[in-house]
């Protein structure tokens, strides 16, 4: 028994090194989204509100960007009120059906952590439990996408961004609803990967690809990228392309979760399937 | 304060310094869209040769984790930052030819000259962000494109730890 506590105190380099090292191994691996959310919920309380004091400050220096960003998504929504349609006729159309209701709602938010260089990137949002903010729900910055949320604390969320190894959006190509995959491989933070289009659809750079709204997590036809080039691969059915984001990662001020209001109903027609 | 009491302060507050330059203004730099620092791990260099060896990784770690408090990713800093501090011990022994290299408390480009200086940080700061980047991709089918950006961070993460050995002892003839 001596000889065994010898040991171990002539050694304990060796052993404390691996205690420490296995044990971050353990909370990077062996760690899932349920465990993150719980114990990181506590500690987004600290770091949250130190990225919360910095964005603060530097949320001056946008000021412009952010200004111009709001001016042209009020510039769209003019567009689409009714005064800014021509009018043939004198009557109005008035809709009352209890079939078309609502179903995305949004919360604004501020961006209190960002980042493009990573492999893995993610967001910090300063709004959470508290204001209604889910999992799963997707963040869009006016009618482009962002990304989804991952883990939420009670002031705060956690945005897996598109710039993720992990991220994988359903997409379709605006001219003919053809479905895509959208993916990130590293790198350049303004393109993005297409994946598994069709082979018969003949491509041209500048096709827009927006959401597809079949992952209940984006409403349908949100921006996604144009592409900027493609590959004709010896795969019998699919070809590859490059796309460029619309989303600058780099820039994002305020975003916008999207709740979607019909969700637990899809969800629960899904389930009754299964 | 006498000797050993000044640095432990010192160390204290580089630590926390560290960790706030690291998570609000480095994680924010991107040269050439993915090109990061890791500077925080000027702590592990910095520490003083007679530091208890348990204290070095007992540090590393809390330094880790501090950096992964930030970005969420619980394990990843502090699995790198153990290993680097694990490491350091050994490229020590085998980069000194002797114990009279080992001029002053902490190692520093001053004190060991820059020959030993550099491979002293080049060798600590390659460790780490081979260690980094390799799991926090965490799978080999981007191996040359995760090498780029662990060879071109670390000469970024390099090119900050000589300026701030330059900022902190200017020659002095």
């Amino acid at each position: 028994m001596r000889n065994l506590f010898e040991f171990l105190r002539k050694h304990y380099f060796y052993f404390l090194f691996l205690l420490l090292e296995s044990f971050s191994l353990f909370l990077l691996v062996g760690y899932n989204e349920f465990q993150r959310s719980s114990l990181y919920s506590t500690s987004y309380i600290l770091s949250g509100s130190v990225n919360n004091l910095f964005s603060g400050i530097s949320e001056y220096f946008s000021l412009r960007k952010t200004n111009k960003v709001l001016i042209e998504e009020l510039a769209q929504l003019h567009s689409r009120l009714p005064e800014a349609f021509y009018k043939t006729d004198t009557t109005s159309y008035y809709q009352k059906d209890s079939i078309i209701s609502l179903e995305y709602k949004y919360i604004s938010a501020k961006v209190i952590s960002n980042s493009t260089n990573k492999r893995n990137n993610f967001l910090m949002i300063n709004k959470g439990k508290l204001h209604g903010v889910q999992n799963h729900m997707g963040v869009i910055i006016g009618n482009k996408i962002v990304g989804q949320v991952v883990s939420v604390s009670n002031h705060f969320s956690w945005i897996m961004s598109m710039l993720n190894k992990d991220s994988r959006i359903s997409g379709k190509f605006k001219k003919n609803n053809q479905l895509v995959n959208i993916e990130w491989n590293g790198g350049n933070y303004r393109k993005g990967q297409v994946k598994e289009i069709p082979k018969h659809i003949a491509m041209l750079k500048g096709d827009t690809i927006i959401t597809s709204g079949n992952s209940d997590i984006f409403p349908e036809g949100l921006m996604i990228g144009t592409i900027s080039d493609f590959t004709i691969t010896q795969d019998e059915n699919f070809n590859n392309g490059t796309l460029l984001f619309s989303t600058d990662f780099n820039s994002l001020g305020y975003v916008e979760v999207v709740i979607d209001i019909l969700r637990k109903e899809k969800e629960e027609l899904k389930a009754s399937f299964k | 304060m006498d000797v050993t009491s000044r640095t432990v302060f010192l160390n204290i507050i580089r630590f926390f310094f560290l960790i706030l330059l690291q998570v609000l203004i480095l994680n924010h730099i991107n040269l050439g869209g993915y090109i990061n620092p890791y500077f925080y791990i000027f702590f592990i260099l910095l520490l003083p040769f007679n530091t208890p060896r348990w204290l070095l990784l007992i540090s590393a770690f809390f330094l880790g984790m501090g950096i992964d408090l930030f970005t969420n990713t619980p394990g990843l800093n502090a699995a790198a930052s153990v290993l680097t501090a694990f490491a350091r011990p050994f490229i020590i022994s085998i980069i000194s030819s002797g114990p009279e290299s080992l001029i002053g408390d902490t190692p520093s480009l001053k004190n060991q000259g820059l020959k030993w200086f550099l491979n002293y940080s080049i060798s600590l700061v390659l460790v780490h962000h081979f260690t980094l980047f390799y799991l926090e991709i965490f799978r080999f089918d981007e191996f040359f494109q995760t090498l780029l950006r662990v060879i071109l961070s670390s000469i970024f993460t390099m090119l900050l730890i000589l300026i701030s050995e330059y900022l902190m002892y200017p020659k002095t003839k």
